[in-house]
């Protein structure tokens, strides 16, 4: 199908590839239906785009956040995935939302509640993890940058 | 909204499974016991107001993050 985006014009998109988020996600609950691209060529992507497949103008940049802050560990209580269906460990993509500010040494993610996504049920949600060290808004501008040096040489 | 007095030891029940129960009540802090299945989450309401925050600023900020991204993947090169 079609879609209309702001940030990306028209995109053909895979239905089968539409990943669910049945409570959408905080401040945007009716959101249900989002895809993920990347508009990079790399083989290790370090950044994807979570886009609503109904609000071309919704859309949230995501960090592969263990690529860049490998001791990444979020503590979540297992109940709270039920409602990503049946997975295996390795079936789970964790990844934070990035907030991109006009200076990007300004750059945060948000550690305090990872999206996860069980790729074999294509859904999704956004967790709130119980460790007490993880920020809404950690400065991610220097990991970011370091892992374009390692990643140049 | 639905408000009801309680007093220290009374308890509200939510739905079939959620217990709320007023503990302990110290001058104007109230301790809130919460029961509830594990797969609902239950988070202080300034953290999720927060998140819910975040959340919107990293939409509202996504069309210029497409070009500063773009900038800081292509300078690795």
């Amino acid at each position: 199908m079609l879609i209309k985006t702001k940030n990306f014009g028209e995109r053909e998109i895979d239905e089968d590839k539409i990943i669910t988020f049945e409570d959408g996600i905080p401040g945007f609950y009716k959101n249900k239906r989002f895809i993920t691209f990347t508009e990079s060529e790399e083989e290790i992507c370090l950044i994807w785009w979570l886009q609503s497949v109904d609000d071309g103008d919704l859309a949230f940049p995501l960090l592969n956040t263990f690529a860049v802050i490998e001791n990444y560990n979020p503590e979540v209580d297992e109940s709270l995935l039920e409602k990503l269906g049946k997975f295996e460990p390795s079936d789970l993509i964790v990844c934070n939302i990035l907030v991109v500010p006009e200076d990007m040494m300004n750059m945060t993610t948000n550690l305090k509640a990872p999206i996860i996504i069980n790729s074999k049920t294509r859904k999704g949600m956004q967790i709130i993890v119980n460790n007490s060290e993880y920020e809404i808004r950690h400065n991610v501008y220097q990991e970011i940058k370091r892992y374009n040096e390692k990643a140049g040489e | 909204m639905l408000a009801l007095t309680r007093k220290k030891g009374d308890s509200i029940i939510i739905g079939d499974n959620i217990e709320l129960i007023v503990l302990d009540i110290q001058g104007d802090q109230v301790r809130i016991g919460i029961d509830a299945p594990r797969n609902i989450a239950v988070h202080r309401k300034e953290i999720y107001d927060q998140i819910q925050q975040e959340n919107k600023t990293a939409a509202i900020s996504s069309q210029s993050a497409v070009t500063i991204l773009e900038k800081l993947i292509k300078n690795k090169k």
